[in-house]
């Protein structure tokens, strides 16, 4: 088993972990020829689950991977320990930095962050950062899917997310659950409510897409709608403690967000990084960078 | 949870309803008195008053003029139709505190209410920017906390339709819709502690800000505050008597201290000073100051408040400490 590469974007690498940073204490990093994939599961029930990738190219240089499991490697890795370490990568001097899979004295596994800078004097130092992680087996990698959902009945490109979570943020005291809504007229909803105050926000000109069953194909919807269908809401509640978690992606700074409504069942949020140059329902086939797709369960009463 | 309608609703137009170009005045002024959850709006034809009471000895009001509002209508016909409806049956003797009937009371959530205002402020509390991402934004957006900074501001049209129905607030900014209801409750009898109806001995107007620097140091280990006012030196004092020793800050009559100052009766009031100090964010956002004190020792802060091209009020009443050779029945019989 052998992994080595440099890591030329770690600034990208410290937002995507900034962004599952306190949802939970540990996630899973699957990494593949191809691709590097952040896993983490809240609660196998109720919770919300992010599922990603990223191309390797997005973020490492030089990278080499090898195992007895199709060249894949499975690891389990504490959060918190993995944002420090990559925030030591961080800063004016770093001249570059290099991930390595190690084995330990005492035979334990690390990630290991070798972070060489430059000093304010010139002069050259080394900083390793040991994340421990646990490997995982072929067999248990694959005991983890991804949860089966529902097509969804509407998607939508959301609000810039600073926007939304900046309402969100305000809007989280008055209640512990949010109803999401959209339409094909373009407008989404989110509201709160308790005994004493009920707020509705309406996000207007968005873009929507359909899914059709047939062709197996999305298509932007046409502007104004289709006919009375186009304003029938669909409506997921979930947990506002969730939608909140989800909101943390702002860190990745993404371009394009799309929302999901699979009524009664999920949420689903497609958070694509780096889309560079594609913007709106398009962005759903630029795999220039990757993307953090969040499954919110609908609260069950 | 019902599923929402697609398009935002309007408030129909019934009994009360009001435009504001900006909220931060209305928000500035709300916040000077939000140290209680709840409190009593009363609208009349002249604007609104908020007012919020504690423990039966301190009563502050916020005044929020109708010519704040870029529009305030007010059905008063509407309004006494409402009110003799609420008090068919009553004997005269128990309608409400001798409020006029054109005024509408209720009473709502009032940290809810500027929750719902400051809806668009951002997580930081000012307003949100335009800017797409949170590692990319652009500064030059961002609005600054500055209350008279008025850019990228939230508007709002306000409306009550009478008893028994929600409060709302429809809030708009850059094509962001929100729509808040908040729940209102039939007020009780009012606290009034009375203030006018005892002659006015003592009275003088400060500049806030010498009265900002004495209420900084005021000792916070002390129960009480005590504040003396005569007709000779030292006209105004204001001191503490705490753990660490007493403070005493005192004002002469000068024309560069004191705007206006009056003096019927030398006097010496204690007060409780943790109630005393729920007035410091009124007196930071205000110019000047008018200190009054009545026949019975009773307290009256107005504090003047600039907003856009004139002057609003916010005013706290404080009753005076209980000395300890006088009964409670003596206390009471003050009010």
């Amino acid at each position: 088993m052998r992994l080595r590469a440099e890591v030329t974007n770690s600034n990208l690498l410290l937002r995507i972990v900034q962004s599952i940073d306190k949802l939970t204490k540990s996630a899973i990093l699957k990494l593949t020829p191809d691709k590097l994939h952040i896993i983490v599961i809240t609660d196998m029930d109720s919770g919300l689950q992010l599922w990603s990738d990223i191309v390797v190219e997005a973020l490492f240089e030089d990278y080499q991977i090898e195992s007895n499991f199709n060249n894949e490697i499975y690891l389990e890795f504490n959060i918190d320990n993995l944002q420090r370490a990559l925030r030591s990568t961080q800063g004016g001097g770093a001249l570059g930095v290099t991930m390595k899979l190690v084995k330990k004295l005492g035979g334990l596994p690390v990630l290991s962050l070798i972070i060489r800078s430059q000093s304010a004097t010139g002069r050259e130092i080394t900083l390793c950062q040991d994340v421990p992680v646990r490997l995982l087996s072929a067999e248990q990698m694959d005991a983890i899917r991804e949860p089966l959902v529902p097509e969804g009945q509407i998607h939508i490109m959301m609000p810039p997310l600073n926007n939304v979570r900046s309402i969100a943020e305000r809007m989280k005291g008055m209640g512990d659950r949010v109803a999401v809504s959209a339409n094909r007229n373009g407008e989404m909803n989110v509201r709160v409510a308790n005994d004493l105050v009920d707020i509705t926000t309406y996000f207007r000109g968005l873009e929507t897409m359909s899914y059709d069953t047939t062709t197996q194909e999305t298509s932007t919807d046409g502007g104004g709608g289709t006919g009375r269908l186009s304003s029938e809401t669909f409506t997921a509640v979930v947990d506002m403690k969730n939608f909140l978690k989800f909101l943390q992606s702002h860190h990745v700074a993404p371009k394009n967000v799309m929302c999901c409504i699979s009524e009664h069942h999920a949420l689903i949020i497609y958070v694509y990084i780096g889309s560079a140059g594609y913007t709106g329902a398009a962005a759903m086939h630029d795999s220039s960078c990757g993307s953090l797709t969040y499954f919110i369960p609908v609260r069950q009463i | 949870m019902a599923a929402v309608r697609g398009t935002a609703p309007e408030p129909e137009p019934a009994l009360f309803r009001a435009k504001l170009a900006n909220v931060r005045p209305m928000v500035n002024m709300l916040k000077t008195i939000s140290f209680r959850p709840r409190a009593r709006c009363v609208i009349n034809p002249d604007g609104l008053v908020f007012t919020v009471e504690e423990s039966q000895c301190l009563v502050a009001q916020a005044y929020l003029r109708a010519e704040l509002f870029t529009t305030f209508s007010y059905d008063v016909q509407l309004a006494e139709y409402y009110r003799n409806q609420e008090q068919a049956g009553f004997e005269a003797e128990d309608s409400q505190d001798g409020e006029p009937s054109d005024v509408t009371q209720v009473v709502l959530p009032l940290d809810n209410l500027i929750e719902c205002l400051t809806l668009f402020y951002g997580p930081s509390g000012t307003s949100s920017s335009g800017a797409q991402s949170g590692a990319h934004s652009t500064a030059t957006l961002h609005t600054s906390g500055n209350p008279g900074d008025l850019r990228g501001a939230t508007t709002a049209v306000i409306a009550f339709n009478g008893p028994g129905t929600d409060f709302e607030l429809l809030l708009e900014e850059r094509g962001t819709i929100s729509l808040c209801r908040l729940s209102t409750f039939v007020p009780e009898p009012s606290v009034d502690l009375k203030f006018s109806h005892y002659p006015t001995t003592q009275q003088l107007i400060i500049k806030s800000e010498w009265l900002r620097d004495a209420f900084n140091e005021l000792d916070p280990t002390s129960e009480s505050v005590s504040i003396y006012i005569a007709s000779s030196e030292p006209h105004f004092r204001i001191s503490t008597i705490g753990e660490s020793g007493s403070t005493d800050m005192t004002y002469s009559n000068t024309e560069r201290i004191l705007d206006s100052f009056f003096c019927n009766e030398d006097q010496e009031n204690q007060y409780k000073l943790s109630l005393i100090l729920k007035c410091k964010q009124a007196l930071a956002m205000s110019d000047k100051t008018k200190i009054r004190i009545n026949q019975r020792g009773f307290l009256s802060f107005q504090f003047m408040i600039p907003t856009a091209a004139d002057v609003s009020f916010v005013n706290f009443v404080f009753a005076p400490l209980v000395s300890a050779d006088e009964s409670i029945a003596d206390a009471t019989a003050r009010v």
